[in-house]
């Protein structure tokens, strides 16, 4: 006991410091209990804004909670690198598309490299990357090299591009992180509208002008498929529908509606189109998918004309029988202008008032463009396509020489303003997916948090008053021992805004049981001094001393499996590791050092006797 | 107060029956996971699961029935809290659409009874497999690392001994999962990521059960003769035994707070945490100890000893 004045001022010390990080928590919940108080919203608000740095401040540095307890989503999204690939490659033949399909089926399953698996199946095949990527003279090695730092320089863009998006649509403190070489992890707290995140995050905001083919030519163009499906059976049935592209597609059976079925017509097509006397096509609400997805097959493609593409309209029109039905469209396959040339894109509503629409400038290079375009096609008609889908296809009036361009057919006030959104921040260098999504509604995370408090306060008094029926005074000590250990545990977190969650409130619960494992250790030895005849004051001394080689031990051993788990631990499990060791290697410093504290001074007031270990 | 005041059980002399039983556990563990397997979580499986909630009581066929006439597929289950269900099935990128199909489900067969979607979780197969082996890595790493650790500070045949009881304790409460797996409505024993994390939790405590034991006789074995061992061994054991009951103890009774009242989230971790530290307290008296006994006593050496007590 000769260090006894240094270990007095650390455990003050460490106490102060535990006290003022949880200042601002205390703060921040009196604070909003005191506004939860007033009666009216009104004297609410004047008190917050009288308060306001106060509040603000508190608020800033108080204990964060998890996602899962306030409420909120955490994606991982994935860089379609195979996608991404293939728009990097040239020459590209039926051989590499087979080779890329197989590529893409093999990483949606594996967590290996997609650039690895790609140069796996080139090097079985026989075949050079240089055959199709960069230049013919690279060796596959500088290759791989070339597509690494393009796939890198993707996932940073991506990153970025999805930040700008997040920020400009207003998420309070987002977390956007890149983990490996294509993921992104999102973390959003308190997001009300979920489905609408969703969408301003996945949509890759590729914009293009593409003009339209005659309807003649499409007409012509159905005819072919017309035979060419009547010749090899029906189509009706989307189990026929084989996935051709490999896409990850959305689960097949649960959000597909099968068309009427009307097996060996002649004309297998028209129980999915409608064909009007103006030439335009429809297709209705429920087949949509269906027909979206039989576009997409290798051997429609073919029927269709080289240098053009079939494609759907973004939203639905209501025809006279009241129902919904989305446009077919045959446009040029180049576009004639893409979304890169936009510099400013608003939200507005159109001059006949009603309808929202989206108004785009360009720079120079796309005003000069833009002007030839319109220039060279008058009365023809321009097809806006977003993500593949087109939004509108008006017909060209006049010569546009300001650079001006117009977004319409927009279903509503917010759907314009996220385009302007993802407008405005560019398009992503290659399509993003959801792979992983965790989202917890704020009623729940009410209910966790609840759960998680009950959990502490029971685990608490369970194990307190445990360690006094057991020890008597000597469990005083140990009793608090942990308090100052959840203190700590609980400020550690705040200062360095660490989040606690669900996981985490376990790894305190638990804590509290492992923790006293300290005190029963150092305890039984003292027991077993004082009965071989020795003072107290001796025994507590040699009960440290020999307890202290097996709490190291222990305490290492906990302290390692924990940090293994924060390692390799995803999201969740990082919170109960993150809260186990520092309750571990905070038990190290409260249960020995501060409880000695305490039983020498209550041995000098005489409370500790050899009576007091039970 | 003391439940154990001055023990001498001769653990020593019962060793073969504990192994015996030990083997027993394992083994029924093992043909249950050959023949039954494991439940996976959806974070090892990849999938989506929704929890619907609603406002008012419901029964799980009627939910069902909807969900199955709106073409909904996957398995509709109770969920651990108040008038919810879990839905599972597919994993879709899609989780506008899933959720879009669920509230259509429901809205037109319950429209007095309103129903809020609290939380939807969706793993893709890619991560789904990522989580799987960042798992195993920890696993193993964790057993590496407390491997090095105890052959470190003790001698090998200790650590060695040590790393068997681990495996023991895992590997049955492994078994549990799979023998108790799916026939709890409250627990369905998935094996998921905080299921990993309590079989990381329950090795760190099954290690530091049996260091405590493994410290005191080395304590009180040096300079012994091995004649007295069996002695030493059992003393050992005996004066540590109040300890580790009175710490399994404290555990237990936090992590079964833990079970009753953090909800469903966190009750398979809490049973597997539960059984890993009964078996772990059980294991550190009957099998490692006896083990590292039974070791020295074959190769008739005695304890080199290495480090002591470091205070």
């Amino acid at each position: 006991m000769k260090n006894k004045p240094f270990n007095l001022f650390l455990i003050v010390l460490v106490t102060a410091v535990s006290l003022w990080s949880l200042w601002p928590t205390w703060r921040d919940y009196s604070l909003s209990q005191q506004m939860d108080r007033f009666a009216s919203a009104e004297d609410s608000l004047k008190f917050s804004i009288s308060h306001r740095d106060e509040i603000e401040n508190a608020r800033r540095k108080s204990l964060k909670l998890g996602l899962d307890l306030k409420g909120g989503m955490h994606l991982v999204m994935e860089v379609d690198q195979v996608d991404l690939f293939e728009q990097k490659a040239w020459n590209k033949d039926a051989r590499f598309h087979a080779i890329m399909a197989k590529v893409r089926q093999k990483a949606a399953t594996s967590d290996a490299g997609v650039i690895d698996l790609l140069a796996a199946e080139f090097r079985k095949e026989n075949i050079r990357l240089s055959r199709y990527f960069y230049d013919i003279r690279n060796s596959d090695r500088e290759i791989t090299g070339k597509l690494q730092k393009e796939s890198e320089d993707a996932l940073t863009r991506a990153r970025e591009i999805i930040r700008n998006r997040i920020d400009q649509y207003g998420v309070a403190e987002p977390v956007i992180t890149t983990q490996g070489t294509r993921r992104i992890i999102i973390e959003l707290a308190g997001v009300s509208d979920e489905n609408r995140v969703r969408n301003l995050l996945k949509g890759t905001a590729k914009l293009e002008f593409k003009l339209l083919r005659e309807p003649e030519v499409l007409l012509r163009v159905l005819d072919k498929l017309n035979t060419s499906l009547a010749s090899q059976g029906s189509v009706a049935s989307p189990a026929a529908v084989p996935d051709t592209s490999g896409r990850a597609v959305p689960a097949a059976g649960t959000l597909l509606t099968a068309p009427p079925r009307t097996a060996a017509a002649a004309r297998p097509l028209n129980d999915v189109l409608t064909v009007l006397q103006n030439g335009n096509v429809y297709v209705s609400e429920e087949s949509r998918e269906f027909v979206s997805r039989l576009f997409q097959r290798d051997d429609i493609k073919a029927l269709v004309p080289q240098d053009s593409e079939l494609l759907l309209a973004a939203k639905p029109d209501q025809l006279p029988d009241g129902r919904n039905y989305y446009s077919v469209f045959l446009v040029r396959k180049t576009a004639e202008l893409t979304g890169g040339v936009i510099t400013e894109a608003k939200a507005s509503f159109s001059a006949e008032g009603a309808q929202p629409e989206v108004l785009m400038e360009m720079n120079s290079e796309g005003t000069a463009k833009w002007a030839r375009i319109t220039g060279a096609n008058i009365g023809k008609r321009v097809a806006i396509v977003l993500d593949g889908a087109v939004y509108s296809a008006p017909v060209v009036q006049s010569k546009i020489p300001n650079g001006n361009s117009v977004i319409n057919g927009i279903g509503s006030v917010d759907e314009a303003k996220d385009l302007e959104i993802v407008l405005k921040a560019g398009a992503l260098p290659a399509p993003v997916r959801i792979m992983e999504e965790r989202t917890v509604g704020p009623s729940l995370g009410a209910d966790y948090i609840r759960a998680g408090m009950l959990s502490m306060m029971w685990g608490f008094i369970a194990v307190s008053v445990f360690m006094l029926l057991y020890y008597r005074t000597a469990g005083i000590a140990a009793d608090m021992a942990l308090v100052l250990n959840i203190l700590v545990v609980l400020s550690v977190l705040a200062g360095f805004s660490a989040s606690l969650s669900l996981p985490g409130i376990a790894g305190i619960v638990l804590t509290m049981g492992m923790a006293v494992d300290a005190n029963v250790l150092i305890n039984e030895r003292i027991r077993e001094e004082l009965a071989e005849g020795k003072s107290i004051v001796s025994a507590v001394a040699a009960g440290y001393d020999k307890a202290f080689s097996s709490i190291l031990d222990s305490h290492v051993t906990t302290l390692a499996s924990a940090y293994l788990l924060y390692t390799f631990g995803i999201g969740p499990i990082q919170g109960f590791a993150v809260t186990l060791m520092i309750g571990t290697a905070a038990s190290l410093f409260t249960a020995v050092v501060v409880t000695k504290e305490i039983f020498t001074f209550m041995i000098s007031k005489n409370i500790l006797t050899d009576k007091s270990f039970g | 107060m003391r439940i154990f005041h001055k023990t001498s059980f001769d653990f020593i002399k019962y060793r073969k029956i504990a192994y015996a039983i030990s083997i027993i556990l394992l083994l029924s563990g093992m043909v249950s996971l050959a023949f039954r397997g494991l439940n996976y979580g959806i974070d090892f499986r990849g999938g989506s699961e929704v929890v619907i909630r609603f406002e008012k009581n419901v029964d799980v066929g009627s939910v069902r029935a909807a969900l199955k006439d709106a073409g909904v597929s996957g398995t509709l289950k109770q969920y651990g809290i108040d008038r919810s269900f879990l839905l599972s099935t597919v994993f879709s990128g899609q989780t506008n659409e899933l959720k879009s199909l669920v509230s259509n489900a429901f809205k037109n067969r319950f429209p007095e009874n309103s129903n809020e979607i609290v939380r939807i979780d969706s793993v893709g197969p890619s991560i789904a497999s990522d989580l799987k082996w960042s798992a195993l890595k920890a696993l193993l790493g964790a057993l590496a690392a407390i491997l090095l650790y105890v052959g470190v500070r003790y001698e090998l045949k200790f650590a060695a001994a040590g790393v068997v009881a681990i495996f023991h304790d895992v590997l049955t409460v492994l078994g549990m999962f799979s023998i108790l797996g799916g026939l709890f409505a409250f627990m369905p024993l998935e094996i998921d990521q905080s299921v990993i994390a309590a079989f990381l939790t329950v090795a760190g405590y099954s290690i530091t059960d049996t260091v405590v034991v493994y410290d005191r006789i080395r304590e009180r074995i040096r300079g012994k003769k091995p004649s007295e061992y069996e002695a030493i061994f059992n003393e050992s054991m005996n004066q540590t035994l109040s300890r580790t009951i009175i710490t399994g103890g404290t555990t237990l009774l936090s992590v079964l707070i833990l079970f009753i009242f953090a909800g469903p989230a966190i009750r398979g971790f809490a049973f597997a945490v539960f059984s890993g530290i009964l078996i772990g307290t059980y294991s550190s008296i009957f099998v490692a100890a006896p083990l590292v006994y039974d070791w020295l006593r074959m190769t008739k050496s005695s304890v080199k000893l290495r480090g002591g007590s470091a205070a």
